[in-house]
């Protein structure tokens, strides 16, 4: 047998954008053994949310949980706290939902992108990625006033509407990235180098997805269709919008890659859908009174099922409100996802899982 | 959503009864303090189906009580084990401590506090 040694890797590492800790176990350059800590930064926001904050405030609060999908959780809240309080939105509001849940899409997976390509190496590839990505950033800002952390769904609706110049800008700067995307497609699909560091590598096949549980992109990119978008249409009707659900089949992170990639086109044309059949109605519906009962509520984040479950007491503060991010989902199938992989490898794997620690340990 | 109610004597086996893990998937556990040291637990799971359908299992037992794990049935459970025992202080088996929290935070921060 060879000799085996461990090798930390995190919580602070050049190869990690959070505070993720890895502990491998290596024969040669082999990995044999993964084993993750992500208990680095909890912040107590499920505390705060059921003791400091009234129920109109949390979807606030949530929106702090993460700067890469804030308006999933501030959306996901609102859900459920809307099914708490039996609420019925506009079909405006929800259209307005999906518009920013899309550009954040959008932004989130170029982000997950370019650091796939950085971790490989292509250092080139990242700043592209990174530059052609500055769209989204700043059409985020136009339509929610920030370019992270937008308060845009409240209890009841939303807090802003898309006035007319801000959507024909969305709709010119979209026009202006479908080629840009389309390179990018090529190289992420073609390039020689890149696909020595992404074929093959870090591969969870479909057993492990449905053993482990895994959800978004890193299932999909094993060949299942698990995507909230495409399982329930009760809170936002993402199919009548365009919706349509991106698979691939080796679960490698050249899978993964081309899954984000492919997915930027489906978020395209349900941006462009949503603003040319915007609906008239109210951003916000006016109510009274308090939520009482449990509900949970679930919505594709971009790093997949974000998972929000409250109870109401009748009173303004929340008796309980669970989150349960994507990335707390995939812990799982993170850790066995590495084994028998080059330890060389593992930057551009950790890359491909695109974790977010701020959601999970919240 | 359908909720199962159940207890830690046949909470293993229930679960292992309806989990198929190509028909569903395990979205997390989930504690509520009911207060007086009594805690409702729960076990998410949602299917694979167009328009898929949410299962919660619940039990409810004191805080003192070691909580069974279901890992055995549903493999990535270790995960929301390890956080919950960290986040309400409960015994769950097999579960480390320290997954969650540091070793120097607050413990069991989502508990009630008694006054």
């Amino acid at each position: 047998m060879a000799t085996q040694y461990n090798i930390p890797v995190g919580a602070q590492h050049i190869a990690l954008l959070e505070p993720l800790h890895f502990k491998f176990t290596t024969e040669n350059e082999k990995i044999m053994k993964a084993e993750a800590n992500v208990g680095y930064v909890h912040r107590g926001i499920e505390q705060a949310c059921c003791s400091k904050f009234k129920f109109r405030q949390v979807s606030f609060v949530v929106g702090r949980v993460c700067g890469l999908c804030s308006i999933s959780h501030t959306t996901c809240y609102s859900q459920v706290a809307e099914k708490l309080m039996q609420l019925d939105i506009s079909k405006k509001a929800k259209y307005l939902r999906m518009l920013v849940i899309e550009l954040d899409r959008i932004h989130s997976h170029l982000l997950c992108l370019s650091h796939v390509a950085e971790n490989s190496g292509f250092e080139a590839l990242f700043m592209k990625t990174m530059a052609y990505r500055e769209f989204s950033m700043e059409l985020l800002e136009a339509v929610c006033g920030n370019r992270i952390q937008y308060d845009f769904s409240i209890v009841g609706g939303v807090t802003r509407d898309l006035r007319p110049d801000v959507a024909k800008m969305v709709l010119e700067k979209l026009k202006i990235f479908k080629p840009q995307l389309d390179e990018l497609v090529d190289i992420y699909s073609n390039n020689y180098t890149l696909g020595l560091k992404n074929k093959g590598v870090g591969v969870i096949a479909k057993d492990d997805v449905y053993r482990l549980s895994a959800v978004g992109p890193f299932a999909r990119a094993a060949g299942i269709p698990i995507d909230v978008r495409n399982e329930t249409e009760d809170t936002l009707p993402w199919k009548e919008a365009g919706f349509e659900v991106v698979t691939e089949t080796t679960g490698d992170v050249y899978a993964r890659n081309l899954v984000r990639l492919k997915e930027l086109y489906v978020s395209m044309r349900i941006i462009e859908n949503v603003i040319n059949g915007l609906p008239e109605g109210d951003l916000a519906v006016d109510f009274k009174g308090f939520p009482s009962g449990e509900a949970i509520n679930r919505l594709e984040a971009p790093r997949g099922e974000l998972f929000y479950y409250a109870k109401g007491n009748k009173t303004q503060i929340l008796e309980r409100l669970k989150i349960k991010a994507p990335t707390f989902s995939n812990v799982a199938a993170m850790v066995h996802g590495f084994h028998d992989n080059e330890y060389a490898s593992a930057p551009a794997i950790i890359g491909s899982y695109d974790p977010c620690l701020s959601c999970t340990s919240r | 959503m359908t909720r199962i109610e159940t207890s830690f004597e046949t909470l293993k086996n229930d679960v292992a009864a309806f989990y198929k893990m190509d028909k569903h998937h395990f979205i997390t556990m989930n504690g509520v303090d009911l207060g007086n040291d009594e805690i409702e637990y729960q076990w998410f799971f949602c299917d694979y189906e167009y328009p898929c359908a949410e299962t919660m299992f619940v039990a409810k037992a004191n805080a003192n009580v070691m909580v069974p794990s279901i890992r055995e049935v549903v493999e990535p459970a270790w995960v929301a084990e390890a956080e919950l025992s960290d986040l309400m202080g409960v015994e769950i088996e097999n579960a480390d401590k320290g997954f969650m929290l540091d070793v120097d935070s607050d413990e069991a921060p989502l508990r009630k506090k008694k006054k």
